[in-house]
């Protein structure tokens, strides 16, 4: 016996081992059974020079709230979901601006505005009140510091359902809590981390112009430039159709237009021309900067003028070159000329608009800015009228590809291609038509709505765009297509900006019983109990055992004292 | 939905197993290592069916009601009663009477059982926050089979080791025993042939089960009554 107690007890030990072990791993077993997995998009986190702006958090596990809250209810352990069709923008600025706590924000756009929800085009009688309000909401939200999850998601039937729900229990005047159940929403992300040495990437293609035999000199060039990159409240959503793909698409097809004419060497121009895909743009033109400075001096000094193109995608029968040249400045004159003269016969107008640089201001308000900084004529050409404030009018969420008219492109593309070409060739002030329609060198309307729809469902932030992402190497690899020599410069965002990850996520949606419901059925369940022991002693053993056994422990008291 | 709901659902699952053993006789003759053996052989019984079932189904990929394969799933169901002949008949038990001993054979059959198919899903998934009724259900299923089990029990004992039973009362014994034996298969039937929900199945099976405890808690009064 004494041999065999150790060995029992060895077994034991063994065995509470393995069963801790079988626990542990039950334990980790993943618990991801909700009833709705819906994909939400986080609010922009960012500083500027060190200044926090933006959603300051991304997990997430609160109770569901509606709009349709009793006055006075604590929001603070409450995500209160927000459709934007009924979205008052007031209650948003109340709690943003005073920073009343919130537990999160969970504001619903329609589904139109998904990303892979191409040109279908219901519901335009609301569009526009919708934008006003999509505006106004994207300004505060991204101007703002908000010390809680904010996330943007579609509406589909289930969260539509869940927020009926929510609405139903919010409206009987019970707000979602512990002790009253209802919707749970949780967000399994880990906290935002900063992105590290965000980078940008620039694409330059250069068509090389014809060098007539015995010339030493170096030709002049003629450089288009876009930027492509974006900003908006939720980078995931960023994807800028307008601002600024309308104008990658309209350099891309340009240059497709000028390989054709540069590929024969009979119509091979004079002049080389330098296509640039910049990035960085919503930061002052970052990227831009960092790309003329690349360059050396004769390179600079060969460019004649540079085009810049943003946003050029929905606009009716003006657009508006910018400069910052005096308008008394020949080549700007001469730019114009050129402009004005194509618009007027494709039945538009083109305006011109003069602003200063003031060097010391840090904002960089349009592309062509960077270039005259540098003392480089240059112009953009651009339906604004005014230049936008920072992290403006920069292809957020309101800027997809329902706002924007491909027909609108394509005028752009005519002007700035005829003009071009007329300088190139020579041809100034004669009506020649150089892209007809119906010609070889026509615009090809197909090529440019296939662009301009990749473009509309790529979200284009460039800190979360790696040096390697598909859309970049797509971008290189087209305008190496159309150009004789493509450069990839990889620069790194530098300035006052920093970036937080985690832009993308899903959240689980739980129905959930309160604590109440859980001590009601624990009192039930015991009282079950309680019935059926008494019942089986009474069947076996008699109702005199049942009363005894309350009776027993006074007894032994008696007995001990 | 919590750790509440899931002891909640724990004791709602296994609660009345422990009632049963401490409310009746059972716990004063302390059968307690019969119930043990009976949970054992159960366990021995639950592989053989495994293995059958594996060596002799396919594998549905839709849920439909193949009458063919249920008909050879309720076979393999028997080995269930040959287990239970197992426990009845072969183990040495500490001598206990004829009537504790069904009955803390059905509570260990039953209660391994329970512990083999219903305390993984229940760790599993009332631990998780989405509240459903499903494991509330489990837990008055596992109810219905504490039920069925020593109802099941007592009629095997019956059968088996009742030397003296009135000759009229055999083949109502045999038949009863069939019904519950069969019983798995029925819900089965229930659930996937008829599309019955959940709640409508487990009410069923609560009221059967409550049935065939009467009558054969009637039956064995009755086989009890001339021998006394």
């Amino acid at each position: 016996m004494a041999q065999r107690k150790p060995r029992e007890r060895d077994m034991l030990d063994s065995m509470y081992s393995m069963l801790a072990l079988v626990f542990i791993l039950v334990a980790c077993v993943e618990l991801c059974d909700a009833a709705t997995v819906v994909d939400v998009y986080r609010l922009i986190q960012y500083d500027i020079s060190g200044v926090p702006f933006g959603s300051r958090f991304a997990t997430l596990n609160h109770h569901a709230g509606s709009l349709h809250f009793p006055s006075g209810a604590d929001l603070s352990r409450t995500v209160v979901m927000i459709p934007l069709r009924e979205l008052n923008i007031t209650f948003v600025r109340e709690y943003v601006s005073r920073k009343q706590p919130l537990g999160g924000l969970l504001f619903l756009l329609p589904e139109m505005f998904k990303l892979d929800n191409g040109g279908s085009s219901k519901g335009i009688q609301d569009k526009q009140m919708m934008k006003n309000v999509l505006v106004e909401l994207e300004r505060l939200l991204v101007h703002s510091k908000i010390p809680y999850p904010v996330y943007f998601a579609f509406e589909n039937d289930e969260i539509d359902a869940v927020l009926d729900d929510v609405k139903k229990n919010d409206a009987t005047g019970q707000p979602a809590t512990a002790t009253t159940g209802g919707f749970k929403f949780v967000v399994p992300t880990s906290e935002p981390k900063k992105v590290a040495s965000p980078t940008i990437t620039n694409i330059q293609g250069w068509l090389q112009g014809l060098k007539a035999d015995g010339d030493a000199n170096q030709l002049p060039t003629i450089a288009i430039v876009a930027s492509y990159d974006t900003f908006g409240a939720a980078p995931a959503l960023s994807v800028g159709s307008d601002s600024n793909g309308s104008g990658v698409v309209a350099l891309l097809e340009i240059a497709r237009l000028f390989s054709l004419l540069y590929s024969n060497p009979k119509t091979r121009g004079r002049y080389n021309i330098l296509f640039g895909l910049t990035s960085g743009g919503p930061y002052n033109y970052n990227g831009t900067h960092k790309w003329l400075r690349s360059f050396d001096q004769r390179l600079r000094e060969s460019i004649d003028y540079a085009i810049c193109l943003n946003s050029i995608g929905s606009w009716d029968n003006e657009l508006w070159i910018h400069v910052s040249k005096p308008p008394e400045n020949t080549y700007i004159k001469q730019i114009f000329e050129g402009f004005t003269n194509v618009a007027d016969e494709l039945g538009f107008k083109v305006g011109l608009k003069h602003k200063k640089i003031n060097i010391s201001n840090p904002r960089v308000a349009w592309e062509h800015e960077q270039f005259s900084r540098l003392r480089v004529t240059a112009a953009t050409l651009s339906e604004l009228s005014a230049a936008p404030e920072l992290l403006e009018s920069t292809g957020g969420l309101l800027d997809s590809r329902h706002f924007v008219d491909e027909t609108a492109i394509i005028r752009s593309v005519k002007l700035v291609a005829e003009s071009l070409a007329r300088h190139i060739y020579g041809y100034e002030g004669k009506n020649i038509q150089i892209f007809a329609d119906n010609s070889s060198l026509a615009i090809n309307p197909s090529y440019v709505r296939s662009w301009l729809d990749l473009l509309s469902q790529t979200p284009r932030v460039a800190p979360f765009l790696s040096k390697n992402d598909p859309f970049v190497l797509a971008l290189k690899k087209e305008l190496a297509d159309h150009t004789d020599e493509v450069n990839v410069q990889h620069e790194v965002l530098d300035g006052m900006f920093t970036f937080y990850d985690s832009t993308k996520a899903s959240i689980n949606i739980y129905q959930v019983l309160s604590v109440t419901f859980d001590l009601l059925l624990l009192l039930v369940l015991g009282s079950y109990l309680i019935v059926l022991f008494s019942f089986l002693v009474i069947t076996t053993r008699g109702l005199d055992d049942l009363i005894s056994l309350f009776r027993r422990p006074p007894s032994r008291k008696v007995k001990t004292a | 939905m919590t750790l509440f709901h899931f002891f909640n659902c724990a004791i709602l699952t296994f609660g009345p197993h422990a009632v049963y053993y401490s409310a009746t006789p059972l716990s004063e003759y302390d059968t307690l290592g019969t119930s043990i053996k009976a949970a054992l052989v159960y366990l021995g019984t639950a592989l053989v069916k495994l293995v059958c079932l594996a060596t002799f189904l396919k594998v549905s990929e839709n849920d439909n009601f193949d009458p063919y394969q249920e008909l050879l799933k309720a076979l393999i169901g028997f080995i269930d009663v040959a287990g239970l002949y197992f426990a009845l008949t072969q183990l040495t038990h500490r001598n206990i009477s004829q009537n504790h001993k069904f009955q803390a054979v059905g509570l260990g059959w039953a209660f391994a059982d329970s512990v083999l198919h219903r305390l993984a899903p229940l760790w599993v998934g009332a631990r998780g926050l989405e509240f459903t009724w499903d494991y509330l259900l489990q837990g008055l299923e596992a109810n219905a089979n504490l039920v069925l089990s020593i109802s099941l029990a007592a009629l095997g004992s019956l059968m088996w080791l009742r030397k003296n039973k009135p000759k009229t009362l055999i083949p109502i014994i045999y038949a009863c025993a069939g019904i519950v034996a069969t019983m798995p298969s029925i819900t089965s039937y229930l659930r996937r042939g008829m599309g019955w929900q959940l709640p409508k199945v487990v009410g069923f099976e609560l009221f059967t089960s409550l049935v065939m405890a009467f009558i054969s808690w009637q039956l064995f009064t009755a086989c009890q009554r001339p021998s006394a």
